[in-house]
């Protein structure tokens, strides 16, 4: 016998898990401690982990956090499934059809979320060159001022920064 | 009275150009040292005709971005 496999992207974020869920339309719901009592069904949930709006045997079929990775928990055999909450005049689709299209939303929001970290980058850069400009302006000014110079501030025809130290000697 | 003046020009990523005038000899670069801390900074110094006179003139363009 032999068999070809293939696994889903591994889910290892958790905000892009839940984006590329609720991409999927599986309305993702974080089990917080404080909702955890309100929720009753044969798998135990855990606070942290993602619950969705497909539901079978056991209750809602629920991400948990496995060591690095998410992993999808659901009754094997797919006994009694549904869609439960705002979308549950949706068809239920099977496990494997859902974990395809869910690592396909997956793969878009992680490079969502890479431009979006990019453009944080960019921004930190930004702000950081323009704190350095202004420790440059505000030393120069503090140390001319100290060394007997009256100080003129204005800018050139670039918009650059500039100062004119002027002193009788 | 003789008028010393410094011409500071702080660019957007924050390197300086620093035009002196009405300074003798070397005393200009040595007004820069002490304003700017330049050791080590400096990428350019461009003496002008003025310089071997008694007032001179420099421009010195400097380099100072802080590394993080």
């Amino acid at each position: 016998m032999s068999a070809v496999i293939k696994t889903t992207t591994p889910f290892v974020i958790e905000t892009v898990l839940f984006d590329a869920l609720e991409r999927v339309g599986a309305e993702p719901k974080l089990v917080s401690s404080a909702i955890l009592h309100g929720i009753s069904q044969r798998n135990q949930v855990q606070a942290g982990d993602i619950l969705t709006n497909r539901s079978d045997y056991n209750g809602r079929q629920f991400f948990r956090r496995q060591g690095e990775r998410w992993v999808f928990l659901h009754d094997s055999d797919e006994y009694s499934t549904r869609i439960v909450g705002g979308l549950a005049d949706r068809r239920y689709t099977p496990i494997s059809r859902f974990l395809s299209e869910l690592s396909l939303a997956y793969d878009a929001a992680y490079n969502q979320h890479l431009e979006t970290l990019a453009e944080q980058e960019r921004l930190r850069l930004v702000e950081e060159r323009k704190a350095r400009v202004e420790a440059t302006r505000k030393q120069a000014i503090e140390k001319a001022k100290a060394q007997g110079y009256s100080v003129k501030e204005g800018r050139n025809t670039l918009g650059q920064i500039q100062l004119v130290l002027t002193r009788t000697v | 009275m003789p008028e010393q003046q410094i011409v500071i020009t702080i660019d957007d990523e924050g390197a300086i150009t620093a035009k002196t005038s009405g300074f003798k000899g070397e005393s200009c670069l040595e007004a820069l040292e002490e304003l700017l801390e330049l050791e080590g900074v400096v990428s350019n110094v461009k003496k002008t005709d003025e310089y071997r006179q008694q007032q001179s003139v420099q421009q010195v363009r400097v380099q100072k971005i802080k590394r993080t």
